[in-house]
């Protein structure tokens, strides 16, 4: 098995529904986005076009972060999950350099949203978090264990983003891939990620 | 909290940008790293240097620098208190192989060395425990000279830094700053000028391959490279820490020790000059690792999609 | 936590409803002991489908805000104005609600109408209870600050009038070519916005032609197969082209259609007025059958005429669509070109595809029923209202639907739920539009000051707003105007506004300048605010009220009427509430509570009851009693056992959150199924513009008739005639997909989005434009009108809008500490607009949003 993700770039509306329920899903601190809604414009006025692109963790199946950890602490789960442990992470950030997606994030100092300090969402959510350690999205591996789909998939408006299994080819995610010509990020960085977009 | 607030506004301002600078490995406490990085090659190099010019001096100058580079990375580290996991990865890691090198080196040094310089010791030089300090100072040495340049190339975030050129660099930078370290310790030890001209000799050898695999990578990267590449070239030569490189690299690390080195090679040198040559070099080196570095831009995540409604 | 206490652990998904935008998107909160964890869309629902735009899902930072109001505060220094600290002082509730039912009582005593109760349009929930207690007290003088002026008095007056609906969207289930004219609905704001972007993400995966009239590529034209870029405030123009094409070029309409559900057939004489039977006084159509003109009532649809010459009563008169197919002939396409940049080839094109996509005469079936089948739409919103001529404006694209007739059948625009027969248990809800007076159609339902149609007679004014002399408009600018005293002055009218009570509405920031509106906010001598934050605007307040956020709140109905959040098309009819989930912090108190104290305490509990029973149309067993005492919760319980039966009252609701239950054809496409016609040519504006002209003339001002013919023509906003040298630049505003007018910018999640967003806070602007004038990104400029209002920001340069357009996002700019998040965010777009009579529609009196400017940069100025 080999979760991944499809994220359909026509459907999606850049709501940023899916970095702001993953905000929600795991009390990340300030600046920590598991999810990020990239806009950037192509060609030029007037047949030029504003495109939205959601980034998360690609889940490669060859993760370089992986590979540069000293520790162990960055890991994949059999499922291909790529994960962190908390407990064995010694913050050295390697990960961060190694990942051609910028999708760690590490997390320096205790930080709270409001000045006055935690509300009691972030009391009982970011505090979770270990500080001086990386993190990044985990797939919501919780939730998936429990039989839900991630968050943001949950959540997205638009349907946009579909999770499944990328080795079984009859599934949903493996389907659109093969149909629609799914793609994904840096192939050339040959980490064969597990995240792939459908052209808009 | 001030300081907390200045680095969430800039991280913003950061992701704002297309071309994104990496500052974990250079600003706040990654500032260690390159500390770190840049004591412990200097430290392999002089361990080289030293036994090959039988330099005592510099011998416990390498261990002292070592070991001063170990405290460095742990004052990098976010969680200095779990170091000992980093061996956990030697199979795949170069940062891992580098804290197993770095253990290797620091400890068959020691056995080493307390042999060499405390005659009362419970093993004698040429002891099979003094043997085998040498011999994994030896390896350790090694490591910690090839390792640092595979941290970078390992590091596929930065295109800059992923140049195949990267570990010969790295090395050619251990060497540079052994023989500038072992310069400083012989200048101490009031040197022989034989021993001066082979050092100098070969200052001049590796500066040479220095700035020869220096200007291959910039030429791969502004040519064969990416935008995140160029722009690091750019920052590099005409951005943000250009005035490090001018004035700490080419300047400090390469102009005066040359012009040392010269006088040096076509007459006398004096045993302060030479001191200055070693440190000039070893503080060029540090500028340049600490520009390179800091010059490093993360690879955009965009990927342009063609223009099809 | 206390050993010896059982250790039950609280953990409870809970049904409710989101605030965070006017949407109501149905949410379940999970509370985890006593702290919500997580905002999650609720699946069961049909508003938003289970999921949240990023603002709902992001609204539990709102709620912990810590920098909420949490008690009731009492000015003491008596100065107002923008600079002044109103030197707040806590008090207890009761002094507080004392000292405000004491002038209620005076004022209720002297004048009820002194009193203006002000709401936001971002909780649409708050418009029962306000528009209740206004009733029950007497007040006519009801306002949603911004809202209305800004985004609903001319789409909402062309959506009622045509559609029986506050608004309109695409048949998004089964419309195959849709054109927007500045309107976001299904991309980034709008109605029903998060179940939209679902319906409208099908309907690209489906492969909907979506072509967006835009200045800007923003939210829409990002998604769209089109994007047409025009002069801002030009469509009109456009529309009015394209019509001609249709009409004249093409000679494609839906004749039939015309016949039967429009007044197209019916004879207009030179007069402009409708031709009448002398007997019956209905209008005259012309029956080809009997070669005669008969009552509009006796002849068979098919046989009337839409063309031609004719005779009748004695005088020589046409068919309306003889009248507009005429009157389109001088809007060319190269005409049109000129006005808004359009290429006249473009125009052609769109409106040959618009008139071949429709297939005239088509049908299709739809869950057995046969319907007509119409799959195109033409929908305009915020972007075509937001200037003087925004009825023009409307009534043109509108008249693209009339003309193939794609109103309201299977794929067409379609208005939002105008007819509902009710929940089958019951029948109730139920409204259904009717006929009116010459056959025309009245809403079934309705949510405004007056019904669109039939029209008002014009009268003297008794409103602060003028709305019953000017009879077609809805929020008023005379509120808050610069002219207001004048315009009270010159039309007689008999007192003047004392006490504000304001819900929510951030007004100093959502309506114009700040200088204005803070004037006629320091002009009451008592305000109250009720608010979530010190807003701006709240510091104008003598007693501010905190109130309960949208998780500690009760409401039998998450949105107004029910329908107002549900999005349109096939599927099911869903009525969902608000329940608490979380107790109220310190002070803080339901405003539904505190109105009710407010009417005990000034003795006005059978009134208030009695517009209760009004205002939800209860069924007679549950109808509040006399001078009975309720609680909010006894209410609402009656409210929804009174719509869905005694065995679903509150507490029902409390466990399963909603109700719902399918639509049918015939309500979604009612169309064909209500004998009502809807007027393409508007013979109502003459004899209207005469009444109020007989008004405002003698007391010296004219109206400008030229805003008042029974067809659409192109009106130049100001912007357009500005010739001043240096003023090439058009601003306008946009919602921001992110952010909530001026409400969200003070959610740090939501803040941090649109921080890192290129265009959230900056103003946007063609690159190569401000290649020219020398700008570089990021540059700091300053934006200025020729009337010297001026705001300054940074600029983005683009490709993504009009070279003579400048884009700022949403309602940004906040200056006030008691939102520190939001403090210094964005641009004020709306410093650069004036609020007078010369700015305002003079039909709708809604604002003309679009402001000529140059642009300079601020270090220049140093
Ligand atoms: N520049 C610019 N101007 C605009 C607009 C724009 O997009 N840009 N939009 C225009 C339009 S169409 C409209 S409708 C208006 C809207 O203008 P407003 O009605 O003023 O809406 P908001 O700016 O959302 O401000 C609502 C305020 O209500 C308060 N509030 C929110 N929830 C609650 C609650 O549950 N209880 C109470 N008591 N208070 C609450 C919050 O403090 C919030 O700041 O603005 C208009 N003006
Ligand atoms: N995310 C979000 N959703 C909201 C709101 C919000 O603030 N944020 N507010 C709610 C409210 S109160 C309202 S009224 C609705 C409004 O919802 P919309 O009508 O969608 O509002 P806007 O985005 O202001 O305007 C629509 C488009 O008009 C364009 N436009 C501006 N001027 C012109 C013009 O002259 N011609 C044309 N053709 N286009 C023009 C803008 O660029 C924009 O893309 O949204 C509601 N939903
Ligand atoms: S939630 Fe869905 S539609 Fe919204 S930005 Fe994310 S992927 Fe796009
Ligand atoms: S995207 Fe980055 S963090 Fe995620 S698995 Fe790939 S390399 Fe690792
Ligand atoms: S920061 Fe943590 S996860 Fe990343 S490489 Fe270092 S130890 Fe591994
Ligand atoms: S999968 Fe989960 S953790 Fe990853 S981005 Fe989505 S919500 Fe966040
Ligand atoms: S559209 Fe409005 S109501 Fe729906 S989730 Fe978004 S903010 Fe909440
Ligand atoms: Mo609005």
């Amino acid at each position: 098995m080999r979760r991944g993700m499809v994220i359909d770039l026509r459907r999606c509306t850049g709501c940023y529904g899916c970095q702001i329920s993953c905000k929600a899903e795991h009390g990340t601190p300030p600046g920590v986005l598991f999810a990020r809604v990239l806009k950037r414009e192509e060609g030029r006025y007037p047949s030029m076009r504003l495109l939205f692109l959601p980034v998360l963790c690609n889940h490669c199946a060859e993760p370089p972060c992986v590979e540069a950890c000293p520790t162990g602490a960055s890991f994949k789960w059999e499922d291909g999950i790529v994960d962190i442990d908390q407990d064995k992470c010694v913050g050295c950030r390697s990960c961060m350099m190694a990942c051609p997606y910028a999708n760690r994030y590490l997390n320096d100092s205790p930080q709270n949203y409001f000045e006055q300090g935690a509300t009691p969402f972030e009391a009982a959510r970011t505090a979770r978090h270990q500080t001086d350690v990386v993190m990044k999205c985990n797939f919501c591996r919780d939730r998936v264990r429990a039989g839900k789909p991630p968050a943001c998939v949950a959540n997205c408006p638009t349907a946009a983003r579909t999770f499944g299994d990328l080795d079984d080819p009859a599934s949903e995610v493996s389907r659109l891939i093969q149909e629609r010509g799914g793609f994904p990020l840096h192939p050339e960085a040959g980490t064969r990620p597990s995240v792939f977009y459908l052209p808009p | 909290m001030q300081t907390t607030r200045a680095k969430y506004e800039r991280l913003i301002g950061d992701l704002r940008t297309e071309l994104r600078p990496q500052r974990e490995w250079c600003e706040g406490r990654g500032l260690f790293l390159v500390i770190g990085h840049f004591v412990v090659g200097v430290a392999a190099g002089t361990w080289l240097f030293a036994l090959l010019f039988e330099s005592r001096a510099g011998l416990a100058a390498a261990f002292g620098l070592a070991a001063l580079g170990g405290l460095a990375h742990l004052a990098f580290l976010g969680r200095p208190g779990r170091f000992w996991r980093m061996a956990a990865h030697w199979r795949t890691s170069w940062i891992s192989r580098g804290f197993v090198g770095l253990a290797l080196f620091l400890a068959g040094a020691a056995l080493y060395l307390v042999a060499l310089f405390a005659p009362g010791a419970p093993w004698a030089a040429g002891s099979w425990l003094a043997q085998t300090g040498y011999a994994a100072a030896l390896a350790g040495m090694l490591v910690l000279m090839v390792y640092m340049g595979f941290v970078y190339t390992a590091s596929k975030g930065v295109p800059f830094w992923t140049s195949p050129l990267h570990p010969a660099l790295y090395i050619a930078y251990a060497l540079r700053g052994g023989v500038a370290a072992l310069a400083v310790a012989l200048a101490l030890g009031a040197a022989s000028s034989a021993t001066m001209e082979g050092l100098l000799l070969a200052w001049s050898g590796v500066t040479a391959a220095v700035i020869a695999l220096f200007a291959l990578e910039v030429h791969g990267a502004l040519t064969g490279g990416n935008a995140a590449a160029r722009r690091s070239v750019h920052e590099l030569l005409a951005g943000r820490v250009a005035l490090y490189f001018y004035c700490g690299t080419l300047a400090l690390g390469i102009l005066v020790p040359a012009w040392l080195a010269w006088q040096g090679l076509s007459g006398q040198l004096s045993l302060a000059a030479l001191a200055a040559l070693g440190l000039a070099s070893a503080l060029g080196d540090f500028f340049m690792k600490y520009a390179t570095i800091r010059a490093g831009v993360l690879l955009p995540v965009w990927t342009p999609m063609a223009p099809q409604r | 936590m206390n050993d010896l206490a059982t250790p039950i652990r609280d953990d409870a998904w809970i049904p409710s409803s989101c605030a965070l935008c006017y949407g109501s998107c149905s949410i379940l909160a999970h509370r985890v002991d006593g702290v919500v964890v997580k905002v999650e869309g609720n699946p069961q629902s049909v508003v938003g489908k289970g999921r949240l735009c990023g603002k709902g899902a992001g609204g539990i930072m709102t709620h912990y805000d810590p920098n909420r109001l949490k008690t009731p505060l009492r000015r003491t220094n008596p100065k107002k104005g923008l600079d002044e600290d109103p030197r707040w002082k806590e008090i207890t509730w009761d002094d507080a609600l004392e000292e405000i039912a004491a002038r209620l009582r005076r004022i209720r005593a002297e004048d009820s109408r002194k009193l203006v109760m002000q709401r936001t349009t971002t909780v649409t929930a708050s418009r029962l209870p306000m528009q209740t207690f206004a009733a029950a007290f007497g007040t006519p003088n009801l306002s949603t600050a911004g809202g209305g002026l800004h985004c609903g008095n001319g789409a909402h007056l062309l959506s009622g009038i045509m559609h029986a609906s506050w608004s309109v969207v695409p048949d998004f289930e089964y419309c195959n070519y849709a054109i927007y004219f500045g309107a976001s609905k299904g991309h980034g704001a709008g109605h029903a916005s998060a179940s939209n972007m679902g319906l409208a993400a099908e309907a690209r995966a489906r492969g909907m032609k979506l072509v967006v009239v835009d200045p800007m590529c923003n939210f829409a034209s990002a998604k769209a197969s089109e994007w047409v870029p025009l002069r801002v405030g030009t469509d009109g123009a456009l529309a009015l082209a394209m019509c001609n094409t249709m009409a004249n070029e093409l000679g494609i309409y839906d004749a039939a259609y015309l016949q039967a559900k429009t007044n197209a057939p019916y004879l207009i004489g030179p007069d402009k007025l409708y031709v009448r039977d002398p007997a019956s006084g209905k209008p005259l159509v012309w029956d080809k059958a009997a070669g005669a003109a008969r009552p509009y009532t006796d002849a068979r649809p098919a046989d009337t005429a839409l063309e031609g010459e004719l005779e009748a009563n004695g005088v020589r008169c046409q068919p309306a669509f003889q009248k507009l197919k005429d009157h389109l002939r001088r809007f060319s396409p190269e005409w049109g070109e000129a006005i808004s940049t359009v290429p006249a080839t473009t125009i052609r094109r769109l409106a040959r595809e618009f008139a071949r996509e429709a297939r005239i005469g088509s049908t299709i079936v739809v869950e057995g029923v046969t319907l007509p089948y119409r799959p195109v739409a033409a929908i305009a919103f915020r972007g075509a209202q937001g200037h003087k001529n925004s009825v023009y404006n409307f009534l043109a694209i509108e008249l693209l639907n009339q003309l193939v007739g794609a109103a309201d059948v299977v794929g067409s625009c379609l208005g939002f739920n105008p007819a509902c027969g009710g929940f089958p248990e019951t029948g109730r809800p139920r409204y259904v539009p009717s006929a009116g007076p010459d056959g025309l159609m009245t809403v079934g339902m309705w949510m405004g000051y007056h019904y669109p149609y039939p029209i008002a007679e014009p009268r003297m004014p008794r409103n602060l707003g003028l709305q019953d002399l000017f009879a077609m408009g809805m929020t008023s600018p005379f509120l808050d105007s610069d002219d207001r005293e004048q315009m009270w002055s010159r039309f007689e009218l008999g007192y003047r506004p004392e006490m504000m009570l304001n819900f929510g509405a951030n007004l100093l920031m959502s309506i114009a300048n700040r200088e204005t509106v803070a004037r006629s906010l320091a002009a009451y001598e008592f305000m109250v605010s009720i608010d979530l934050f010190e807003t701006e605007t709240t510091r104008f307040a003598d007693i501010v009220l905190p109130d309960c956020s949208y998780l500690q709140t009760l409401d039998s109905r998450s949105n107004f009427p029910f329908i107002f959040s549900l999005p349109a098309g096939m599927g099911e009819w869903c009525w969902p509430i608000r329940q608490p989930v979380l107790a109220p912090e310190g002070g803080q108190r339901r405003f539904q509570d505190v109105l009710l104290e407010l009417a005990e305490r000034i003795g006005m509990r059978a009134d208030l009851n009695a517009a209760y029973n009004a205002s939800m149309n209860l069924a007679p067993e549950f109808r509040l009693q006399g001078e009975r005492r309720y609680t909010f919760e006894e209410i609402c319980d009656a409210e929804l056992k009174s719509n869905f039966g005694p065995g679903r009252g509150l507490d029902w609701f409390k466990e399963h959150g909603l109700v719902k239950w399918p639509k049918r054809p015939e309500e979604v496409y009612w169309r064909p199924f209500v004998d009502v016609r809807v007027p393409v040519y508007w013979e109502f504006m003459v004899p209207l513009a005469e009444k109020i002209d007989a008004l405002t003339a003698p007391r010296g001002l004219k109206l400008p008739r030229e805003y008042y013919e029974p067809l659409p023509d192109f009106l130049p906003c100001a912007s357009h005639d500005c010739k001043a040298p240096g003023f090439d630049l058009t601003a306008f505003y946009y919602r921001d997909s992110i952010h909530t007018n001026s409400f969200t910018m003070e959610n740090p999640w939501l803040d941090e989005a649109a921080r890192l967003d290129p265009f959230s806070y900056t103003i946007a602007i063609n690159a190569d434009t401000a290649t020219k004038k020398g700008l570089a990104d990021g540059a700091l400029v300053r934006v200025e009108t020729e009337s010297g209002r001026s705001v300054e920001g940074r600029v983005r340069l683009t490709q993504a809008i009009h070279p003579e357009g400048l884009g700022i996002a949403a309602c940004a700019g906040h200056w006030g500490d008691g939102m520190p998040v939001a403090k210094g965010k964005g641009v004020f777009f709306n410093g650069l607009l004036d609020l007078d009579w010369e700015h305002v529609s003079p039909v709708n009196l809604n604002l003309d949003l679009c402001a000529r400017v140059r642009v300079t940069p601020v270090e220049a100025r140093r």
